[in-house]
């Protein structure tokens, strides 16, 4: 019950706030909010320490009901979802985009954050979608309404592009799931594990090979992943965070879930097709990221390429595989929310941030600023010591020892997944260098008089702290998620 | 011979005819008692709505016009989906009376867009109304071919009369496009009714003798050429491609309220009178399905699912809009058919469910939103535009008319649509056609588009809307539409069976 109070408050009064919250003040929509949000992450988090359940039927024609749960490996993502839509809205105090009432921004990202939550809460395949589409209208409205203000065209471009492409995906991924549970003759995701895996082979490949290629669009994988920089470049600050650390999320917590775990023989003939296209993306998104001049748009591309080492892990089919995926993922929530706060608040102070064009160095123009942008971008490049080491390391040892594929295909991979890991190291020294160290003459104002103001401040070290805790105590996360991988690759 | 009737079973279709005679016998005793006309019309179909509504809550088939033994046959059988589709059929034809009757309670009579009363009068157009529901209800349960037949016309021809009581140009060129696509349907039917007795020899939907013809080569090749051309006599009244062309003529040119029956009971009779056809043979047909019905089925749900959402795209008046997303969502409740199965026909009935009150929400509130203007205003043509910035001026109307659109997008928050669409997708899979899914979800990615489209500029800043008129019979309407649109997206098992 507590769960479903989790995910059905923020939803509730997301709603209200969307149809009737216009008449409330600034300060009125934000308190109401952020008090939901937070209440929402204590619920969580209650839910989990009491490994709250619910099972209700509710559309009993497709056998579907309102099963929710939590195990290790939805765990620390509800956890992290939960955080992000505290945050989100907190942020919204400093950070309120133009575009619309207050009350309609905050009640989309009440939305977004409640759909992600049911997202990973559900323990049925068919409820895991419609929990899946819950998001996208909220997130749709944040670029379509919200996003950049002086562009009209490209916000619109990016919000159609974005749900589009979605869309196509997760109808894709319904199709999926529709065959398997037909075959399989059970819709809930823990008897998926045993009853897919029983299926003939034929079976198994079709439905792993759809349900891969519509969850590759959310990931997203390359050659799928067009619509994320439009889609971020666009975004206001808050929507980017949601972007990037919970609906990204989704399509990789869908790989584990899905074809990973209910059809593993059919995923295994899918998966080397998979590897080779996560390292496409991780040497693509590294490469344009040494040329990108738009800062916001150069984050969505290395995102583009952090989540291939994501997907290389997964696809290795090992445990450590498995483990390295899921630790990389909350890191990556947690890193590109922390730089998308950094270069969304530069954006809202200076217009752009176009890295062609001579930048003031921000170790002057806003110290505070500058050391986190540092952190971030260190944190981005895997050094040790931060939340993002360990997800890429063990992601590139597992494809390494994996034993699928033909021939060393996968040792190739995980040799030039190490390869993108220079490239990182290049096109954030890059960054560094052009936007920390700087070139042109800082602004007149004292310094300082840009620094980070109440919210943001608050907001930022809270993700400092996270990339410091994940970085220095992975077990954090780890232990959480071992057992139940454990259980599903143990097979 | 004796049948036995169960009157009560009967009453979905006999309320409403009883309810035309009885609103023409007050109109002729006391013409200018308009709220007793609303009364009697709402009042014959509620109670239709509630015999129905027990029948589905029953959870069997109910039958009547039951023949004596050995035969046993029943003429009349009404299972639970069927009662859930007369339930909505009777429904939607209550806000058409609404609209029609309701808004000018406090004087003067109907009038349409143009501001031109309906040639006849209230109480006619009413009349007509119920007549036509009273056809849709009656085709739904018919097990008879010569039921199935007049009942099917009987909820065609008052819709044709509706459209050309408008004394607009518009109105009767979209009368006359809509009666010669209605004789050229009747001949289709007659032809698919003829090879049916021929490949039978039974004037029935009944088991028996579609059994024996399916068990000969040469009538199951009789039997299965009658299935096709039913489906493209039916094509028409579901505005199918390619039978599609007189829906946006017909729907613009037609008063709103009038475009709202043919959007819903006229649907619901097409789909009820196709699922009887497909019920019937699925009863009999062993695996596999006969090719020639799953492809035309199949190719005919694609084509429309494709073609109106691509055509929808480049709409500007808003109900032109509704009349192309009419062929492209006709493609979605037809694909589940293509499985040939009994609970294939229930994942359509359930489809048509959920787009029948979506659209009637979207209807009404355009209906609203651009409706009867003051006398001698000039009304100037339908935009989508005109509905910007609604969700900010008028909240109610701009949040019902949002969430009826990402319904027919099949999109949360409009659930009822989504899980809609998961039904039509599930029965499909089911059926062993997973290419068709899988061309269906580009389908479903142009609907998203188009709706989208629209939602957009329902957010947008937009010009002001014009003041809205008082129109306490649409408002009302509206509010029983969107209130079972809400209540049908937290509970979508409410239609989907």
């Amino acid at each position: 019950m507590i769960l479903a109070a989790a995910i059905v408050f923020p939803i509730a009064v997301g709603l209200w706030l969307l149809a009737a919250g216009r008449t409330l003040t600034r300060a009125a929509a934000w308190g109401l909010s952020v008090a939901v949000a937070s209440g929402a992450l204590v619920l969580t988090v209650a839910a989990i320490a009491t490994d709250s359940a619910v099972d209700r039927p509710w559309v009993d024609r497709l056998g579907l009901s309102l099963a929710l749960g939590i195990d290790g490996i939805s765990a620390p993502l509800l956890v992290l979802t939960a955080a992000v839509g505290v945050l989100v809205t907190v942020l919204a105090r400093s950070h309120l985009p133009e575009g619309g009432a207050p009350s309609t921004y905050l009640g989309a990202v009440l939305l977004a954050t409640g759909g992600a939550l049911a997202t990973f809460a559900a323990r049925d395949a068919i409820l895991f979608f419609v929990a899946f589409e819950l998001v996208l209208i909220p997130v749709w409205l944040l670029i379509h309404r919200f996003g950049d203000s002086r562009d009209e065209a490209a916000r619109r471009d990016a919000g159609l592009r974005f749900v589009l492409f979605t869309v196509t995906g997760s109808v894709l991924m319904l199709v999926g799931i529709l065959t398997l549970v037909t075959a399989a003759g059970t819709s809930r995701l823990d008897e998926l594990v045993t009853a897919g895996a029983d299926l003939p082979l034929g079976t198994q490949t079709l439905v792993a090979a759809l349900l891969t290629i519509g969850l590759a669009v959310k990931v997203p994988v390359f050659p799928l992943h067009t619509w994320l920089p439009a889609a971020h470049t666009t975004a206001p600050t808050g929507g980017s965070v949601i972007l990037a650390a919970v609906l990204l999320k989704m399509g990789t917590y869908g790989l584990v879930r899905l074809p990973l775990a209910s059809v593993p023989d059919g995923f295994a003939r899918v998966a080397p097709l998979l590897a080779v296209l996560a390292v496409v993306g991780i040497l693509w998104g590294g490469l344009v990221c040494l040329v990108e001049p738009e800062a916001k748009r150069l984050i969505a591309y290395s995102s583009v390429a952090h989540m291939g080492f994501v997907v290389l892990g997964l696809a290795s089919g090992t445990v450590v595989g498995v483990q390295a995926a899921l630790i990389g993922n909350i890191a990556h929530g947690v890193v590109s929310a922390l730089l998308f706060v950094v270069v969304g608040g530069l954006k809202e102070r200076w217009g752009a941030v176009r890295l062609d064009a001579p930048l003031p160095a921000l170790r002057e123009y806003a110290p505070r600023l500058g050391f986190v942008l540092i952190l971030g971008l260190a944190a981005g490049l895997g050094l040790p010591g931060l939340a993002g080491f360990w997800g890429e390391v063990a992601a590139v040892y597992s494809a390494w020892v994996s034993d699928l594929g033909p021939g060393s295909l996968l040792k190739v991979c995980a040799a030039l997944a190490a390869l993108g890991a220079v490239l990182a190291a290049a096109y954030t020294l890059r960054v560094a260098r052009l936007l920390w160290v700087g070139e042109a003459a800082v602004p007149a104002d004292p310094p300082g008089a840009s620094e980070t103001v109440g919210a943001e401040r608050a907001v930022l070290a809270v993700l400092v702290v996270a990339t410091v805790a994940i970085g220095l105590v992975p077990h954090l996360v780890w232990s959480v998620t071992l057992a139940d991988v454990t259980a599903v690759m143990g097979r | 011979m004796r049948v036995a009737i169960d009157w009560l079973v009967l009453l979905p279709v006999l309320a409403p005819a009883l309810g035309a005679l009885l609103v023409l016998v007050v109109d002729a005793i006391a013409p200018r008692l308009r709220a007793a006309h609303l009364a009697v019309a709402l009042a014959s179909l509620g109670a239709g709505a509630a015999t129905a509504v027990r029948g589905v809550a029953g959870g069997d088939t109910v039958r009547s016009l039951c023949l004596e033994a050995p035969e046993g046959a029943c003429l009349y059988a009404v299972a639970p989906t069927s009662g859930m589709l007369q339930t909505v059929a009777l429904a939607a034809a209550a806000v058409v009376v609404l609209m029609l009757l309701g808004d000018t309670l406090a004087g003067g009579s109907v009038r349409t867009a143009a501001d031109e009363p309906l040639r006849g009068g209230p109480a006619v157009a009413a009349a007509l109304v119920l007549a036509a529901t009273a056809g849709a209800t009656g085709v739904v349960g018919a097990q008879d071919l010569g039921t199935w037949l007049v009942t099917l016309e009987l909820a065609t021809l008052p819709v044709i009369a509706l459209v050309a009581l408008a004394a607009r140009p518009r109105a009767v060129h979209g009368a006359l496009t809509l009666l010669v696509t209605s004789v050229l349907s009747f001949a289709l039917l007659v032809l698919g009714v003829a090879l049916w007795v021929i490949a039978t020899s039974s004037s029935t939907f009944a088991g028996a003798g579609v059994r024996d013809a399916w068990g000969s080569a040469e009538s199951r090749l009789v039997l299965v050429a009658a299935v096709l051309v039913l489906l493209a006599g039916l094509g028409f009244k579901l505005s199918l491609v390619p039978f599609h062309a007189w829906t946006p003529v017909t729907y613009a040119g037609a008063a709103v309220p009038v475009t709202l029956a043919l959007a819903t009971v006229s649907k619901v009779a097409a789909l009820g009178a196709l699922v009887t056809v497909v019920r019937s043979l699925a009863s009999v047909v062993q695996e596999p399905s006969p090719v020639a019905v799953v492809a035309a089925l199949g190719l005919v749900a694609l084509t429309s699912m494709l073609l109106g959402a691509v055509v929808a795209l480049r709409q500007v008046d808003p109900v032109r809009l509704l009349a192309w997303s009419a062929v492209g969502q006709a493609g979605w409740v037809v694909l589940p058919l293509a499985a040939v199965s009994v609970s294939a026909t229930d994942a359509a009935a359930g489809y048509l469910a959920a787009y029948v009150i979506a659209t009637t929400v979207a209807l009404v509130v355009v209906h609203l939103a651009h409706g009867p203007v003051a006398a001698g205003a000039p009304e100037g043509p339908r935009e989508l535009s005109h509905t910007g910035g609604l969700l900010r001026t008028h909240p109610l109307l701009g949040g019902l008319l949002a969430l009826a659109l990402v319904s027919l997008a099949g999109l949360p928050p409009g659930l009822v649509g989504l899980v809609a669409k998961v039904v039509a997708l599930d029965a499909v899979v089911a059926g062993g056609l997973w290419p068709l899914a899988v061309v269906a979800v580009v389908g479903a990615v142009l609907g998203v588009a188009v709706y989208l489209r629209w939602v957009a500029i329902l957010l947008g800043a937009g010009r002001a809307v014009r003041p809205l008129q008082r129109m306490p019979g649409s408002r009302f309407g509206l509010l029983l539409a969107g209130a079972a649109l809400v209540v049908t997206s937290v509970v979508p098992a409410l239609v989907l069976l």
